[in-house]
């Protein structure tokens, strides 16, 4: 008996004693407990308060879910939100991977400068970026001013508070999020894939589209679900540049929250923008797979 | 005793030397703190300049402070429940009225104030005490604009396309669209001819934006006729700006800024004694003075030239509003807002 029971002990002893060895799960142990602490519990707490009717929280019911996805200006909003996401991963992915092409092909001193350009932006605060883009983008800002002094249009162009103005603001801040992954993937590449496909007699479009790119998809997709989740939820310079006239959720959220105090409203529609940012970046990550599936088939 | 060695005696005796000669070494300390939050910019630096040196010559207490805006105020302390991050506060009517209404402030003795004789009656009360007035009208660009006579002027050409709005979120813009509102027949609680009004010019109007950003929009020209404060207008033209500040026709409006005691404070006596010194003669003057230009309530201040009125019984006349009843239709005001001037 006492030997069965030390026989069936033993490899469980030796199951504990295993899975209380240090081990690398242990490492992030810290990380995982901060996790828990600052965003695990918050985001329950965050669901929990959304399921309350009142400002005061006391009763518990869906009647602020009702109301706030009941309204089709809500729906509006998110696809306002959505739609300002797509824009500028578009205009970032445009613009930045002719730069990280030209960085491609630099030497090692020119990748060196380009890398810092692409930082600089990172160095100042986006308070001040954004402020600096009211007087860029302002009618009687350095555009406005080169657009009238050419003759290009009678009138200042409206560039401030409107939704292209907000985009090209939203490219310069967002593009150092596209471009760091981007550049990494890139400059891990192996430069021999290249010359072997034009020693096979590929043109350098070729190379381009079979070759270069779909290698650096991932960097790319990457890139492109930073600048989404970014700009998406990029309060200051939607409200800065945009203005009142271009509602997103964040501004909802900060008016419910701080301006009239209804609180599982604002939980509410934070949640909504989480879950809608979640899902775009979750569509991000799905085109990426399938574009890179059909680039190396 | 051997070398490089040292016993637990010695360390112990050494730690106690050490720690003894930095408690000696401290320097002589003040009487304790007080921590007030306090609007960022104009005033907490008028504050840090003015009121923090006369807190400490006066009372030997140290002025900290936590730069808030009053609806972030709001928000902090309640969500504190009874732990207050500070431990005055400084409001706006609205934002004051929200916060009786949540019991988020001890009960105030105004009898504590030593400066009370100089106040004006009604300038206390049982939650706090008045600091300072706000008068809001019209601010426009004089060599872009002929003057305004009335509210019912920023929705007209020439001024509605360069006129620069903001919603409901502040207490100027929401007293603003209340007065224009009354001018096309709505009132304190009827905000609805200024959503029929704004809807035939929305496509003319300049820009519809955050009130943080409207000093730096009129500053670079993307409008040059908003409704501001007296304040903001003198502190834009001590930068340089073309601004031009107006009394509508119907009255200028005017509120109050008051000070409170947070409830759950550990230092109820310094706050106190840090009203008692915001409102006093000295400090009330000093913050009247550019580039503070703040407007004071203490009656001994010899009111500067350039302010809205000669004396401060002159107040009275302004259009006043009761946040009482503004506070509950606030939140469906934001929302028509949203809805209306969004594209």
């Amino acid at each position: 008996m006492t030997t069965a029971t030390a026989e069936i002990a033993a490899p469980a002893a030796r199951r504990w004693s295993a899975a209380l060895r240090p081990a690398e799960w242990q490492l992030v142990l810290p990380l995982a407990l901060a996790y828990a602490a600052f965003f695990l519990v918050p985001l329950v707490l965050l669901i929990l308060v959304s399921f309350f009717d009142d400002e005061k929280i006391t009763t518990m019911g869906g009647a602020q879910w009702t109301k706030f996805l009941g309204d089709r200006f809500t729906w509006k909003v998110i696809a306002d939100t959505l739609k300002l996401g797509v824009f500028t991963v578009a205009a970032t992915s445009l613009i930045g991977v002719p730069v990280a092409l030209v960085y491609l092909g630099a030497s090692a001193r020119w990748q060196g400068v380009i890398l810092f350009v692409v930082i600089l932006p990172l160095l100042t605060s986006v308070v001040v970026r954004t402020f600096a883009w009211i007087v860029i983008l302002g009618r009687e800002g350095v555009i406005n001013q080169t657009v009238l002094w050419l003759g290009l249009s009678p009138a200042p162009l409206r560039l401030l508070q409107t939704e292209h103005g907000l985009v090209i603001a939203l490219t310069q801040i967002e593009m150092p999020l596209l471009l760091l992954p981007l550049l990494s993937v890139m400059s891990r590449m192996d430069p021999n894939l290249r010359d072997a496909s034009s020693a096979l007699g590929a043109s350098k479009w070729r190379t381009l589209f079979r070759v270069t790119l779909p290698l650096s998809l991932p960097g790319l997709v990457a890139g492109c679900m930073l600048v989404f989740a970014s700009s998406t939820t990029a309060f200051i310079s939607q409200l800065v540049i945009g203005g009142n006239r271009l509602v997103y959720l964040p501004l909802l959220i900060w008016q419910q929250s701080l301006v009239v105090y209804n609180w599982p409203l604002a939980s509410a529609a934070a949640l909504t923008l989480l879950v809608s940012v979640g899902l775009g970046v979750a569509a991000i990550a799905a085109v990426g797979r399938r574009g890179h599936a059909w680039a190396l088939r | 005793m051997t070398h490089g060695q040292v016993t637990r005696r010695q360390f112990l005796a050494g730690t106690t030397v050490a720690v003894g000669a930095l408690a000696l070494g401290r320097p002589a300390h003040a009487k304790g703190s007080v921590t007030a939050a306090m609007y960022p910019g104009t005033w907490e630096e008028a504050f840090r300049m003015h009121v923090a040196p006369a807190l400490k010559s006066a009372h030997d207490v140290d002025l900290e402070m936590t730069p808030l805006f009053a609806v972030d105020q709001i928000a902090k302390a309640q969500a504190a429940r009874g732990a207050p991050p500070f431990d005055a506060f400084v409001l706006d009517p609205g934002p004051r009225v929200t916060g009786i209404d949540r019991g988020l402030y001890e009960k105030f003795d105004a009898k504590r104030l030593t400066n009370l004789g100089r106040l004006s009656a009604g300038m206390t009360d049982e939650w706090g005490v008045t600091i300072a007035a706000q008068v809001v009208g019209i601010g426009y660009n004089p060599k872009k604009l002929p003057k305004p006579k009335a509210w019912t002027d920023l929705l007209k050409d020439p001024w509605v396309s360069r006129l620069g709005m903001t919603g409901f979120q502040t207490t100027y813009g929401t007293v603003s669209i209340i007065e224009i509102a009354k001018q096309y027949g709505g009132s304190e609680t009827n905000v609805e001819p200024f959503f029929t009004e704004i809807k035939k010019v929305l496509s003319k109007v300049a820009a519809i934006g955050a009130p943080a950003s409207m000093p730096a929009l009129f500053q670079q020209g993307q409008c040059d006729i908003t409704y501001t404060n007296t304040q903001t207008v003198a502190t834009l033209r001590g930068r340089g700006v073309d601004i031009e500040f107006v009394k509508p026709e119907s009255g200028a409006v005017s509120f109050y800024t008051t000070m409170h005691v947070a409830k759950g404070s550990k230092e109820i006596e310094n706050a106190y004694k840090y009203f008692d010194t915001v409102i006093s003669a000295p400090v009330q003057t000093a913050l009247m003075q550019p580039p503070n230009n703040f407007i004071p309530v203490n009656r001994e201040v010899k009111l500067a030239r350039d302010l809205p009125m000669q004396s401060l019984d002159e107040m009275a006349k302004f259009v006043h509003h009761d946040w009482a009843k503004i506070n509950p239709l606030r939140a469906g005001w934001i929302e028509r807002f949203n809805k209306e001037v969004a594209k």
